[in-house]
């Protein structure tokens, strides 16, 4: 017999003005069973679970039941159902170090909720608390206890969080985006713990997510979300036959796509961009030890045909932005070459005529489509600026007559033009962003994250729009991703780099098919895809806390 | 706390100390450069015959180089040889020695009132709902445009005049009758300090509240009251802290306008007396003082800030 | 848009939508018009010649031939009150000016070249900071003699360290963002991105530091001026007046101090209301 442990029917969410954002979130999560909540941003996903945890900004109201191990939320006087919930169900959040008390320990975490909400004597605690953190594979536990969330990385963070939503032995686990701000092999490790614990512990996983082929692969069933409703439930292992509505569907060939299709095949023609013997190295002040040179760049070699795609992934502190940086002039490099159609460019431009000389070869796109437009610019004097920088004679006539081709060139409707940043979707303002790279006319694009931050539906367009932009200008292309699915959609080449080095490179094909290094394999494995097993595997980190930036 | 923040500490109480060396420079060579001849003050307003001009400018070494007086004076003061009056022909020291206990009563005084309203007030507009909010925010705003010279002249209105509770002139005799002359002295001093902090707590609060890392402790069940002291209160505290040591240093200087309002004979009204008759040697050495107290304030608030937060030392640098 | 953006609610109306519905606002716009009129034409709008002795009986209460009563000396307090508005107000607006426009250049210049320009900003910024800004007034005072123009040039330099710090911190953030580095990589000069970019970015901070560095000057001058080290009597400065009038307190005729204390309340009420307001608005709109 199965029993429901949550059970969420009709909930509704309206804001303190007065707008409904949740309109009709129905789900039900029986005992020990993983159901993913899976939908894009503003689906209203962390909306209904923060309503389910109790943790709507004041004013909020809600409509609808929730019911906990049976019982109704909305019945209950607030002493019980704190009670309830500190009990019967347990959360972790997106981001650990946000959401761990930055000022006291790691110990005083653990042991706070066994002590004050279920009374244990201290000492007991304290030998539970260790228990936790051992059993979500934290070594030497002893001395986490003692320190602070400042001083272990993102990944350890959310094993705590893990282990602390343990604590009461709950039958139900709330995990919002849990591994979103991790990296791929962390976020492998994080679920390899998850699927331990529900083996061993008969736990329920209320499992929110953006990543549908990561809810696939770990959860039993998905809820699919969007504009604020549930509109449908599959179950995972046969969610590709069964899906019936066409958002799903969307989402499922964005997310999983056939991947013999997706290969391109590698061409060479002139090189327009060489890199060589690249290095960069930063002082960092290492706690106890002095000041010490992290290599974030080392003996980095790669060329770019001109008009090809090359991608360069790795994960956070690998050092693959600031290689990028340095080919647009934004950071030095301490030794080696960058030689842009036979020039030498390795010192950065100092001079602003010089800088434009070189705006009208490379151009960048960045990650964060909130920060990389100047928010009191309309996107028409954000282009003209742009535009009127290379043609510094132009007549007014003529820069309008550019703009409106650069809009159409990204797509985007004249009708937005006056509009600011603030207007515009994340997907909208990349299209801005790049539009103003295309400004200049330039020969090679570098794209530093540019569709990390966006929707997956919206990564598949603006990708199909860089490779149509490619074939039409000739532009090449240089990606930078942590992402192996969005440099295998659109790049001929790859790069895989791991602690400042190129550990592996060559045709996509090759190395995405046929892996030679360990880590690539590793990053290979850790993509979730239907039928993945997370594995547990301490791999040789050399950066323990955080990237460079 | 880590052997590497106990040095990080360490080098920001350093550069404390670089800045009270550099301020003392400043303040002596402002001085030193002002417009006007020395020798003339330190004459005591007769003409000077040319025989005691040159006693004065070799008794007072004005003949040296600048720097060699800079470092004669500094080394006096570490010494306890604070200069001499031009106005008085005594001893520094002996000018401020008996006005100092009565200055640092006051500002005691003042500093336990923006204590407990300001941090207090704060604390309840943060936590009561809305219309303690609300009824603190007009308080507040009022009170922040209520400097205390303001303060100060309807106080010996409504006291001197019309209630007649409290006297609104001296010091009196022994601590107890000290205090209750000071009340109103300290109050006017006080009353914008407290609509300040009252501010500064109240925000530092409600961000705390609406950290992120409250929202774990809400989920796990913790009491209201809990969360409040163990999660946002203890996290507040080192903005409140912060806001507090500066506030306090700027307090003593404004405490010149209370004595003076109320005729307390303090170290403040030495200073505005001093500045009056030019008497550099008493203005040097208290804006020195206060400098001082400045730095030593700043350096104790930085100690607690770090034993709270190890990770301030690191990440909240000068700026 | 994250659980914040959304308890924040929608974007703001319009400025003018926003100041109908808010009396206060419409109130203390009032009042500071009043005041900057009133410090325009002053002396013009008085009934009665300021320094005019005698001009009425000594220290008589209000009264409809002198609305504000008159002082020990029998000057008429309205007129005195309404000459000491200049005065009284170009003071704060000379020391907001000159702190604000140094100050921006130094923190600009310190964030923009960091390194040692930025250290040597810093340290002299936090010996400035330092001394408390009364302190730095009398000692100017003693230097350079009594009168408003040393303590002014005093307040100037000792309100520098607060805007250096605050726009010096809001430009590093504005300068790490990703549009002033693809702004670089155009090639667009440093200085249009110094004048077209960052300093937008920065003026809804500048500006409300300026009108609370208003506030602050305006009571630290009139302090100066009530301790007797600013303008000298018989100048109808405000602080000056109300020094003045603190011996008639205790006889009855409060009217020569408070009249010249609540115009000075008034005023700095006033402008931290409007100040606010235009933050949040100017906040709201670049969000």
């Amino acid at each position: 017999m199965t029993t429901t442990v949550l059970e969420i029917d009709g909930l509704s969410v309206a804001t303190p003005d007065g707008r409904t954002l949740v309109h009709d979130c129905t789900l039900a999560v029986n005992a020990g069973e993983s159901l993913g909540l899976v939908g894009e941003s503003g689906s209203g996903k962390t909306l209904s679970t923060r309503a389910v945890a109790g943790l709507l900004p004041a004013g909020f109201t809600t409509g609808g039941t929730v019911r906990l191990d049976g019982r109704d939320l909305a019945s209950l006087p607030g002493a019980e159902l704190r009670e309830l919930r500190a009990t019967r169900m347990g959360m972790a959040f997106q981001t650990p170090r946000a959401h761990l008390n930055p000022l006291r320990t790691i110990g005083d975490f653990m042991i706070e909720g066994l002590v004050a909400v279920a009374g244990e004597a201290p000492v007991a605690a304290y030998r539970r608390a260790v228990d936790l953190l051992a059993e979500v594979g934290i070594r030497d536990p002893d001395r986490r206890m003692r320190q602070r969330p400042g001083e272990l990385s993102g990944g350890l963070l959310q094993r705590v969080m893990i282990a602390a939503t343990l604590a009461m032995d709950p039958p139900l686990l709330l995990a919002d985006e849990i591994t979103t701000a991790l990296d791929v092999t962390t976020q492998e490790e994080v679920m390899a713990v998850i699927a331990d614990l529900r083996r061993h512990r008969d736990l329920a996983l209320l499992f929110i997510t953006h990543d549908l082929a990561l809810a696939g692969a770990v959860c039993d069933r998905v809820a699919v979300m969007q504009d604020g409703r549930t509109i449908e439930t599959l179950a995972a292992a046969t969610m590709r036959e069964d899906a019936r509505e066409p958002y799903t569907r969307r989402l499922l060939s964005a997310s999983l796509p056939d991947e013999a299709a997706g290969v391109r095949q590698a061409r060479r023609s002139d090189t327009v961009l060489e890199v060589a013997g690249l290095r960069k190295a930063y002082q960092v002040r290492a706690a106890g030890r002095g000041r010490e040179e992290l290599l974030a760049v080392d003996d980095v070699s790669f060329a770019l045909a001109a008009g090809g795609a090359h991608g360069i992934v790795g994960e956070s502190g690998s050092g693959k932005s600031t290689t990028a940086r340095i080919i647009c002039g934004l950071e030095t490099a301490d030794g080696g070459t960058v030689t842009v159609k036979e020039e030498d460019w390795t010192a950065p431009a100092r001079s602003a005529p010089a800088r434009r000389a070189r705006a009208r070869v490379v151009q960048m796109v960045f990650q964060d489509p909130y920060q990389s437009l100047d928010p009191r610019q309309t996107v028409r004097s954000c282009l003209a600026e742009a535009v009127a920088v290379h043609r510094r004679i132009a007549s007014r006539d003529e820069i309008a007559a550019r703009v409106d081709a650069l809009l159409d060139a990204v797509r985007l409707a004249p009708a937005l033009a006056d509009s600011r940043p603030r207007a515009l979707s994340g997907g909208q303002r990349q299209r801005v962003a790049i539009a103003r790279a295309l400004a200049a006319d330039p020969e090679i694009l570098v794209l530093d994250e540019a569709v990390s931050a966006l929707d997956v539906t919206t990564q598949v367009e603006i990708l199909t729009l860089l490779d149509g932009i490619r074939r039409e200008t000739g532009v090449a292309l240089l990606m930078i991703s942590h992402d192996l699915t969005t440099v295998r959609r659109l790049c001929d080449h790859v790069a895989v780099m791991q602690a400042g080095r190129i550990v592996e490179q060559g045709p996509i094909a090759d190395v995405l098919d046929d892996p030679r290094s360990d880590y690539t394999r590793t990053l290979l494995d850790s993509i979730p895809r239907p039928g993945w097993t997370p594995q547990r595997r301490l791999p040789a980190r050399i950066v323990t806390s955080g990237g460079t930036r | 706390m880590s052997a590497y923040a106990i040095r990080q500490l360490a080098a920001k109480l350093g550069g404390l100390l670089l800045t009270l060396l550099l301020a003392s420079i400043a303040i002596f060579f402002a001085v030193a450069l002002t417009p006007g001849d020395p020798v003339t003050a330190l004459a005591g307003g007769v003409r000077p015959t040319p025989e005691l001009i040159e006693a004065i400018r070799a008794e007072h070494h004005l003949d040296d180089p600048v720097w060699m007086q800079y470092l004669r004076w500094v080394g006096g003061v570490l010494q306890g040889d604070l200069g001499t009056s031009f106005v008085y022909k005594t001893p520094v020291a002996e000018l401020i020695a008996p006005r100092i206990g009565i200055s640092l009563l006051l500002v005691a005084y003042a500093v336990v009132l923006i204590t407990v309203f300001g941090i207090g007030s704060g604390i309840l507009a943060a936590v009561r709902g809305p219309r303690t909010d609300r009824a603190v925010l007009i308080g507040t705003s009022i009170g922040v445009a209520m400097p205390t010279f303001v303060v100060a002249i309807v106080l010996i209105w409504v006291f001197g005049r019309v209630l007649g509770w409290f006297p609104v002139y001296g010091t009196g005799e022994g601590l107890l009758d000290n205090l209750y002359h000071l009340t109103l002295p300290a109050i006017s001093l006080a009353v914008l300090y407290i609509a300040y902090m009252s501010r500064i707590t109240r925000g530092a609060i409600v961000a705390q509240q609406h950290a992120e890392h409250v929202d774990t402790a809400r989920v796990r069940g913790l009491s209201p009251s809990r969360i409040f002291r163990r999660h946002v209160l203890l996290n507040a505290s080192p903005q409140i802290l912060a806001v507090s040591g500066a506030t306090i240093a700027g307090l003593i200087a404004v405490s010149a306008v209370a004595e003076q309002a109320f005729g307390v004979g303090g170290i403040g009204s030495l200073l505005v007396e001093a500045a009056a008759r030019k008497d550099l040697p008493v203005v040097q050495v208290l804006s020195l003082l206060l400098v001082t107290v400045f730095v030593v304030l700043n350096a104790v608030v930085d100690v607690a800030i770090a034993i709270i937060d190890p990770d301030s030392v690191k990440s909240r640098r000068s700026a | 848009m994250s659980i914040g953006q959304l308890a924040r609610g929608r974007t703001p109306a319009p400025a003018r939508r926003a100041a109908a519905h808010d009396p206060l606002l419409v109130a203390a716009a009032l009042v500071l018009v009043a005041i900057i009129v009133i410090a325009l034409l002053g002396p013009l709008l008085a009934p009665y010649d300021p320094d005019q002795l005698y001009a009425g009986a000594v220290s008589a209460p209000p009264s409809l031939a002198h609305p504000f009563g008159t002082d020990d000396l029998g000057r008429d307090v309205l007129s005195r009150v309404l000459a000491g508005a200049r005065p009284s107000v170009a003071g704060p607006v000379l020391v907001v000016a000159v702190s604000t426009v140094l100050g921006v250049a130094v923190a600009v210049a310190s964030a923009w070249f960091g390194g040692a320009v930025d250290g040597i900003a810093s340290r002299l910024v936090d010996v400035i900071f330092a001394i408390p800004g009364l302190v730095l007034a009398v000692l100017a005072v003693a230097m350079f003699g009594k009168g408003l123009l040393a303590p002014v040039v005093a307040l100037s330099i000792a309100y520098m360290p607060i805007v250096v710090r605050l726009v010096r911190a809001g430009a590093r953030a504005e300068l790490g963002r990703p549009y002033i580095a693809a702004l670089r990589i155009q090639g667009v000069g440093s200085l249009a991105i110094c004048f077209r970019h960052l300093l937008p970015a920065l003026l809804p901070a500048i500006l409300a530091q300026a009108t609370v560095g208003f506030g602050y000057a305006m009571l630290d001058i009139a302090a100066i001026s009530f301790l007797g080290l600013g303008a000298q009597p018989p100048a109808s400065d405000w602080g000056v007046m109300i020094a003045g009038g603190q011996p008639a307190l205790l006889t009855g005729a409060p009217e020569q101090s408070m009249f010249p204390a609540a115009l000075i309340v008034l005023t700095v009420l006033a402008v931290n209301i409007v100040g606010a307001r235009t933050t949040t608005w100017a906040e709201a709109k670049d969000r």
